[in-house]
């Protein structure tokens, strides 16, 4: 694994700062716009000048030409001049002149300096006879067009007419020699008066005119003289036929300023959104570079993270080249685990280290993942490490394609499990120790969730003693509680509940259905696992009780037997001791008062009581010998006997007495019942019955018998109910049928008849029970089986 | 010597006649009762309580009778809780443990007595 260094970003320093590079673009479009206005500013301004300029020239050449126009009358005006130095004609050619030209104000003949002639002399009168050479006034200039030789034009000055004009003069040599001026005046307005002065466009420019004083040095201007100007803003031209400067002003000198500025204002508009597109237009990838150099940063750091994270992972990890299935990454683990040094390991593939039993499920696994169906897998499997050793791993490979690219590499990771599979093995050894063991046990082990009693485990020796599967056990929902025998199963189940809830161990038998149907009494010793302090599972054991059960209820049988064996050994012990022992104890008093008897009378007495304790005695023995007689008589024979025919037999023998107490016999027995009896006993418990119900009859009511016969339970019942004095059977039910238990004090009444009763039923297998309200009636139920 | 009264309670009429003898006999009692069951023995005693008049001194009670038998009447006895109750010892020819040990139970039974009754018995029982 190589660290690639990611820090390329030096070079784009400039890239990364977008506010300096929008700054210098707007400078360096400051600085282009700016050249281009000031060079048009310029070349305007030159065109303007250039305009100027031409203007005036215009201007000049034309003032220029008016002035050799006069040049040329001067002359004329000279040529007048004779020989002798006298004009001739002067007057004429004045007037011709003036009348030619209208510029001309006047003409003037200045001989020696002194104005001589002047034509019109009206008006110019006063001029006559100055002499300019003389006069400050004029001296100068006089004498400069002496000097060169020119017309030289003075003024301009007030004319005497009024107005402005100039004077121009000639100096006039004759043969050489001075002769004096000729001058021409010449009005200024008139001089000024050129189409190319009024072509000026008044609303830009405007015309000066001026002369430097000569003597003050001092500039005149003559026209517009209240507008004031900056020389700057006009340009010149120079006459020197007069020592006139001529003006053109401009009188808008910074009409281009206006322009000049509107455009350096939107340059600079347009700089500051190139400077700011830029700006904007570099900022994103500074972001985006500032974030790449960040994430740049977070991935190296996350690289040396992984790289260590790999290095010292506790899992072995290897890159895998899918294709060749070589490795080209292993950590140190995965050397310490195969014994192979990192060199030698890549020099494996996936197969070498792989375990011959495993090489199939692997490639079984890696073609799934080439082909994109899974994306990953874990599997345990076997290496062989260096050594030869076979190393049980748990391994779960990852692919570092995408979906739909071509495999490239994998990543396994590895962890050895040999000690595991080793205590996994122990494990399993020992469950199926357990197991067998439980199978062993001559009873279902079982074990259920507390709460819902679904079961999680049941030994298979369920299917011995139920004929059930484990698996339908488990399987089916409410198994154990469905098939409880229904008449034990809200018992059962609400017993569960109840010492579950106690969180109490508990025995308790109940009734299953077996898969044949048949049913198995079981017994279950269940042990509530307590987690928490909640009961959390159920354990137990279900043992067949079934023969248990058959012996158990064999035994008690037995026992009831046995029991009903000894009451009626108890009763005959009290038989003996009650009923022997009042005659005896009767025997011996008599016996005793015989011997201290006074007198025969009172002897013979005792005697005649002696004979009836006797006659006693020997009732009871009787009675005594046909009770043993049914107890012993084991072998009874039973006929098939008709029980309306031996009811009827009964009722004629008490007829005498039904008679006599007129009372109503009800039966509903029918002519075709017949039931399995000994005859003697059916004879002597109708007799008993119906006997008894006479004599206890009601003496305030109509006496009434019903006699009925029905089958309950698979047993004909014999029913007989009388309307008679009744029997509390609060007091006396227990001992109702016992031996000499009387319960009124009726003469008839021995307490034989119902105990004789009672043994011929039992003896016969069948019982008897009773109903009875004192006053309201008794009724008796003889159970024949 | 005082003349005491004394009940027998007993439904055999043999037994009733021969304790008649034995109590004349023995010249302790002035007067001698006879009752067959519990309930006609209850019944005089319980008029002679509401007439005031002077109750037996001595009742000799069998366990076995019809319609109220020894125990019922003990019952009763418990029920009427007179402070001037007669001495009422149990007269029976059983010899089951069962009855003596109920009859020792009951505090009101001052003593249980195997029939045949002797007249050196009653001379015993008059003289507590």
């Amino acid at each position: 694994m190589k660290l690639t260094n990611s820090k390329s970003t030096h070079n784009n320093w400039f890239l990364l700062k977008p506010k300096l590079i929008g700054m210098l673009v707007f400078l360096f479009f400051c600085i282009i716009f700016s050249l281009i206005l000031s060079q048009q500013y310029h070349i305007a301004k030159k065109a303007k000048n250039d305009t100027m300029f031409a203007s005036l020239q215009a201007i000049h050449k034309s003032i220029e030409q008016s002035l050799k126009n006069n040049y040329a009358d001067a002359l004329t005006l000279a040529l007048t001049i004779n020989d002798k130095g006298i004009p001739e004609h002067f007057e004429a050619v004045g007037k011709k002149m003036l009348a030619t030209d209208p510029n001309i104000d006047a003409v003037q003949l200045v001989p020696n300096g002194i104005i001589r002639y002047t034509y019109p002399l009206k008006g110019n009168e006063a001029a006559i006879g100055i002499n300019i050479l003389a006069s400050k006034k004029y001296r100068y200039e006089a004498l400069k067009a002496i000097q060169t030789r020119k017309m030289y034009f003075a003024g301009p000055f007030e004319l005497k007419q009024g107005g402005l004009g100039i004077l121009g003069r000639l100096a006039i040599y004759k043969n050489n020699q001075f002769w004096g001026f000729s001058a021409v005046i010449i009005r200024l307005s008139t001089l000024l008066n050129k189409p190319e002065i009024e072509k000026i466009d008044q609303s830009k420019f405007f015309f000066q005119f001026s002369k430097i004083n000569p003597i003050t040095q001092k500039e005149k201007f003559f026209l517009n003289t209240n507008d004031k100007f900056d020389p700057k803003n006009a340009v010149t031209s120079f006459i020197p036929d007069g020592d006139w400067k001529l003006y053109l002003v401009d009188k808008k000198p910074n009409e281009l300023i206006l322009p000049f500025i509107l455009r350096s204002l939107l340059a600079l508009t347009l700089a500051s959104l190139i400077g700011f597109l830029i700006t904007s237009f570099f900022k994103k990838p500074a972001e985006l570079e500032i974030l790449l150099s960040k994430q740049a940063e977070e991935l190296l750091k996350n690289e040396i993270k992984f790289k260590s994270i790999f290095d010292q992972a506790a899992l072995g990890i290897t890159y895998v080249d899918s294709l060749s299935g070589k490795f080209s990454e292993v950590n140190k683990k995965f050397c310490e685990l195969l014994g192979y040094t990192t060199e030698e390991s890549k020099l494996m593939d996936l197969e070498t280290i792989t375990h011959p039993d495993d090489i199939e499920q692997s490639f079984i696994f890696l073609e799934k993942l080439y082909k994109d169906e899974i994306r990953e897998y874990t599997m345990e499997k076997r290496y062989i490490s260096k050594s030869g050793k076979t190393i049980w791993v748990n391994i779960t490979v990852s692919p570092l394609w995408k979906i739909g690219e071509t495999p490239s590499n994998h990543i396994v990771i590895i962890e050895d499990i040999s000690k595991r599979k080793k205590t996994d093995k122990i494990i399993i050894d020992s469950q199926q120790r357990i197991e067998s063991l439980i199978n062993t046990v001559d009873g279902i082990v079982w074990e259920c969730d507390a709460k819902t009693l679904e079961f999680t485990f049941i030994s298979k020796k369920v299917e011995d003693i139920l004929g059930y599967t484990s698996e339908e056990w488990i399987n089916t929902p409410n198994f154990w509680a469905n098939h409880i025998y229904p008449k034990d199963k809200e018992i059962s189940l609400k017993y569960c509940a109840e010492q579950t809830a106690l969180k109490s161990n508990h025995v308790f038998e109940y009734r299953m259905i077996a898969k044949d149907g048949s049913i198995v009494w079981l017994r279950d010793i269940v042990n509530v696992i307590i987690q928490n302090d909640e009961a959390k599972n159920l354990r137990g054991i279900m043992i067949d009780v079934t023969k248990n059960k058959q012996i158990e209820k064999d035994l008690n049988n037995s026992f009831n037997l046995v029991s009903e064996q000894n009451k009626r050994l108890l009763n005959f012990s009290y038989i003996v001791s009650h009923n022997l022992r009042s005659h005896t104890s009767n025997i011996s008093s008599i016996v005793d008062l015989i011997d201290s008897s006074d007198s025969e009378e009172e002897k013979e007495e005792m005697i005649q009581l002696l004979k009836s304790v006797s006659d006693s005695l020997n009732e009871t023995m009787l009675n005594l010998n046909e009770i043993v007689h049914i107890q012993t008589n084991v072998d009874l024979v039973t006929e098939k006997l008709n029980l309306k025919q031996y009811l009827d037999n009964t009722l004629t023998i008490l007829s005498d007495q039904i008679e006599l107490k007129g009372i109503n016999i009800i039966s509903s027995i029918e002519n075709n019942i017949e039931v399995n009896y000994n005859p003697a006993y059916l004879e002597s418990i109708l007799y008993n019955l119906i006997s008894n119900a006479i004599r206890y009859s009601h003496l305030e009511r109509h006496p009434t018998i019903n006699i009925d016969c029905y089958v309950e339970n698979k047993k004909t019942v014999l029913k007989v109910s009388d309307n008679g004095i009744g029997i509390d059977l609060n007091k006396n039910g227990h001992k109702i049928f016992g031996m000499y238990k009387k319960f009124s004090t009726h003469k008839d009444s021995k307490g034989i008849g119902l105990f004789i009763t009672k043994n011929q039923i039992d003896a016969m297998g069948g019982n008897i029970t009773v109903e009875s309200e004192p006053n309201l009636g008794t009724t008796f139920k003889v159970y024949i089986s | 010597m005082i003349e005491k009264t004394i009940w027998v309670v007993d439904d055999d009429p043999i037994y009733q006649i021969i304790m008649k003898k034995i109590i004349l006999k023995s010249t302790i009692f002035s007067s001698a009762y006879s009752f067959s069951n519990g309930k006609e023995a209850i019944n005089s005693l319980k008029q002679i309580i509401t007439k005031n008049e002077k109750l037996p001194d001595i009742i000799l009670l069998d366990i076995e009778m019809p319609i109220l038998d020894g125990w019922g009447f003990m019952e009763e006895i418990a029920v009427i809780n007179n402070p001037t109750n007669p001495k009422i010892y149990i007269s029976s020819s059983s010899i089951a443990i069962e009855d003596k040990e109920r009859a020792k139970n009951n505090p009101d039974i001052l003593g249980y007595m195997c029939k045949p009754i002797k007249l050196d018995d009653l001379i015993k029982i008059a003289s507590v």
